[in-house]
C-alpha cells in the first residue's frame, strides 16, 4: 500500500488507527457501562455505607468507622448465620458431589434411557428456587405433608413432627431440597467428562487384570480431576449467595436458627432498618466470595493463552 | 421419539464391537444394561415423586385429599384448583411481568455481552486483561453486596415498583457470566475466517454482525436460554423493588401465594404446578441447548 505522498498516508494511518480504537470501545462500552453503574459503583458505595450507622431511610448518617464489622462478632444471631453458611457450603457441596458422580457413572455405564434419565435428574435445578421452596414446605406440612404422612405409613411415625417449625430439624429440612436441586449439576459435568476418557484405557487395564474398583480410582478418578476443580468452584461461588430458598422455607426461623449471612442481611436493612449494619454483613460476605472466588477467576483467564 | 432408539441402537453395536466372541457374552451385558436401566428409573422416579404427589394433588378436591390424605391415588377429578388459583395467585400479572422483563433483558445482555466479548476475543482493546479479570470477577458478587445503593438508584431513576427497575440490575449481574461463555467461544473462532471478510474491506460491525453473530448462533442461543432461566428465577432483587401485587414476577408472586394459600393444599399444589408447568416443558424441549452450555467450559478442563 503505497501512496505518492507518504505524510498523507501516516496521518491517515495514525488517525484510522485512533478511530479504530475509539470503534473498539464502542463494542465494550455498552455492557461496561450496564456492569459499572449497577455493579461495581453500587458495591463500592456500599463499603462507603458499612463504614456509617444509617439506617437506610433518614438523609444522614454518621462515620462509625469499622464498629459495624466488630459488631458482626458479637452478634449471636450472625454467629449463627455464619456457622449455618458454613454447614451450607460444606453439605450442599460435598453431598450433591459425591451423588451427582454417583449418578454419571452410572448413566454412562450400561443404560439405556440415558438422555431422559438426565433429564429427570437435572430438573430441579432449572426451576425458581421458590417453587422448590413451595414444594417442599408443602411436603413437610406437620398435618397434611407427604413426609409425614409417609412415616406413618412406613410404621416411622414417631419421627413425625413439623420439621421446618422445629428449631433443631429446619436447617437441616431446607438442605435436603438444596441438595435435590444442586446434584444435577455436578452430574453433568461429571458425565460429559467421563464421556471424553478414551475406552482403551480402561480395556487395558483390563487385560492386566485390574479390578473395577481399581479402574475407577485409577483411569476415572485422576481424569474427572478437572471436573471436579469446576464443579467445587462454581459450587463455592453459588453457596455463598444462598438466600431465596431458606427466605421461602422458614424465613430465618424459628427463631432466627436458619440464618444465613445472606439472609440476616436482608432482614437488617429491610425489616430492622440497620442499613449500616446489614451492609456491613454484605460486605463481609462479598470479601469471603471474592476470596474463594479468585483464584477460579484466574484460572478462567490463563486458560486464554 | 427418537431418544427412545437411539441409545439401543448404539448400545447394540457397542455389544457387538466389543465382545464378539460370541452371544452369551452380549445376552450378559444385556441383562446388566436393562437390570441398571430398571435400578436408574426407580431411583428417578423417587427424584420425581414431589412433583408426581404435587400433580395428583392439584386434580383431587379437597374433601378427596382430607379424607384419603397426600399419598392416596385421587380418587376424583376436577380443574377447579387450577382456576381458583390462577385467580388467587394474580397468576395472568406476574406471568405478563416475568415474560416482559425476560423478553426485554435477555436479548439486550446477550447482544452486549457478545459485543464485550468480540471486543475482548478478537480486537486489540486497551487494558484487555483489566477488563476481563474486573467483569470475570463480577461472577463470584454475591447481589447482596449492591442491594442498597441498588434500591437509592433505581429510585432516582423512578422505576421503583416497575418491572423495568430490575432491567439495569439483572443486565450488570448477568454480563460477567455471559462475556465469559462468549469470550471463550469466540476466541476458539479461527483468525483466518474473518480474514476475506477484512480483504473485501468490512469494518469491526460488519465483521461482528455477518461473520461471528451466525458462526456463533448456537453459543448465543445457549446463554440466551441459560439467562433467561436466571432471570425467570430471580428473587432477590424483585423482592426488594416491585411492591404491588399487579407488578410483581413469577417467583414473587408465587412466595405471597403460599404464603395465602398456606392452609389449602390442593389449591397450594395447583398454583405450584400453575408457576411450573411451562418451565417443565420448556425444559424438557431446550434441555439439549441447556447440557451442552453447561458441559461446554468442563469438557475442555
Amino acid at each position: 500500500m503505497s501512496t505518492p505522498d507518504s505524510y498523507q498516508a501516516t496521518a491517515y494511518t495514525k488517525r484510522r488507527r485512533l478511530a479504530q480504537g475509539l470503534n473498539v470501545w464502542l463494542f465494550a462500552l455498552p455492557a461496561l457501562l450496564a456492569y459499572v453503574v449497577f455493579l461495581v459503583s453500587p458495591a463500592v458505595q456500599s463499603i462507603w455505607i458499612s463504614l456509617t450507622n444509617w439506617n437506610g431511610i433518614s438523609p444522614t448518617k454518621a462515620f462509625v468507622g469499622l464498629d459495624n464489622y466488630v459488631q458482626i462478632f458479637q452478634d449471636p444471631t450472625a454467629l449463627l448465620a455464619m456457622r449455618n453458611n458454613l454447614l451450607w457450603t460444606v453439605v450442599t457441596i460435598a453431598v450433591p458431589m459425591v451423588l451427582g458422580l454417583l449418578l454419571a457413572v452410572a448413566l454412562n455405564g450400561a443404560t439405556l434411557l440415558k438422555p431422559f434419565l438426565r433429564t429427570v435428574f437435572y430438573m430441579p435445578a432449572v426451576m425458581p428456587l421458590v417453587a422448590i421452596a413451595s414444594i417442599w414446605s408443602w411436603l413437610y406440612d406437620p398435618s397434611n405433608g407427604a413426609i409425614n404422612a409417609f412415616l406413618k405409613d412406613i410404621g416411622l411415625g414417631a419421627l413425625a413432627h413439623p420439621w421446618l417449625g422445629t428449631s433443631s430439624t429446619a436447617f437441616g429440612a431446607i438442605m435436603v431440597p438444596a441438595i435435590w436441586v444442586r446434584t444435577g449439576f455436578p452430574m453433568l459435568i461429571y458425565l460429559a467428562s467421563l464421556q471424553g476418557i478414551p475406552s482403551e484405557l480402561y480395556e487395558s487395564a483390563k487385560t492386566d487384570g485390574a479390578s473395577a474398583w481399581q479402574c475407577f480410582w485409577h483411569i476415572t478418578m485422576p481424569s474427572l480431576k478437572p471436573a471436579h476443580y469446576i464443579v467445587l468452584a462454581l459450587s463455592l461461588i453459588d453457596s455463598f449467595k444462598v438466600f431465596d430458598i431458606i427466605y421461602a422455607m422458614t424465613y430465618g426461623g424459628p427463631g432466627n436458627s436458619t440464618q444465613v449471612l445472606g439472609t440476616w442481611m436482608y432482614f437488617n436493612v429491610f425489616q430492622f432498618y440497620h442499613a449500616g449494619y446489614g451492609t456491613a454483613i454484605a460486605v463481609f460476605i462479598t470479601i469471603v466470595a471474592l476470596a474463594c472466588g479468585i483464584p477460579y477467576v484466574l484460572s478462567q483467564m490463563r486458560e486464554e493463552r | 421419539m427418537t431418544a427412545t432408539t437411539s441409545p439401543l441402537a448404539r448400545e447394540r453395536i457397542e455389544v457387538r464391537g466389543s465382545a464378539p466372541s460370541g452371544r452369551t457374552m452380549s445376552k450378559r451385558r444385556l441383562t446388566a444394561t436393562i437390570v441398571s436401566t430398571i435400578v436408574l428409573l426407580v431411583i428417578a422416579l423417587v427424584w420425581f415423586a414431589p412433583f408426581i404427589i404435587l400433580l395428583f394433588t392439584s386434580i383431587r378436591s379437597s374433601t378427596d385429599f382430607a379424607q384419603n390424605g397426600p399419598l392416596a391415588l385421587p380418587s376424583s377429578f376436577t380443574l377447579q384448583n387450577f382456576v381458583a388459583a390462577w385467580g388467587e395467585g394474580l397468576f395472568s400479572d406476574t406471568y405478563r411481568n416475568s415474560i416482559i422483563i425476560t423478553v426485554v433483558k435477555v436479548p439486550i445482555g446477550v447482544l452486549i455481552s457478545a459485543m464485550l466479548a468480540f471486543a475482548l476475543a478478537k480486537l486489540r482493546i486497551f487494558g484487555r486483561k483489566t477488563v476481563m479479570f474486573a467483569v470475570f470477577l463480577g461472577l463470584t458478587v454475591p447481589i447482596y453486596i449492591a442491594l442498597v445503593p441498588l434500591f437509592g438508584i433505581v429510585k432516582e431513576i423512578g422505576l421503583i415498583d416497575n418491572v423495568f427497575g430490575l432491567l439495569g440490575p439483572y443486565l450488570a449481574f448477568g454480563i460477567p457470566f455471559e462475556v465469559l461463555v462468549l469470550h471463550s467461544f469466540f476466541r476458539r473462532v479461527p483468525e483466518e475466517v474473518f480474514e476475506a471478510a477484512r480483504i473485501d474491506g468490512a469494518g469491526n460491525w460488519r465483521i461482528f454482525f455477518q461473520v461471528m453473530i451466525p458462526l456463533s448462533l448456537p453459543a448465543l442461543v445457549t446463554v440466551a436460554i441459560l439467562d433467561a432461566v436466571a432471570t425467570w428465577n430471580e428473587l432477590l432483587m424483585a423482592l426488594i423493588l416491585l411492591n404491588s401485587d399487579q407488578n410483581k414476577t413469577l417467583p414473587l408472586g408465587l412466595l405471597n401465594f403460599s404464603g395465602q394459600f398456606g392452609t389449602d393444599y390442593t389449591g397450594l399444589a395447583a398454583g405450584i404446578l400453575i408457576a411450573v408447568i411451562p418451565m417443565l416443558i420448556a425444559y424438557a424441549v431446550l434441555q439439549r441447548w441447556i447440557v451442552s452450555g453447561l458441559t461446554a467450559g468442563a469438557v475442555k478442563g
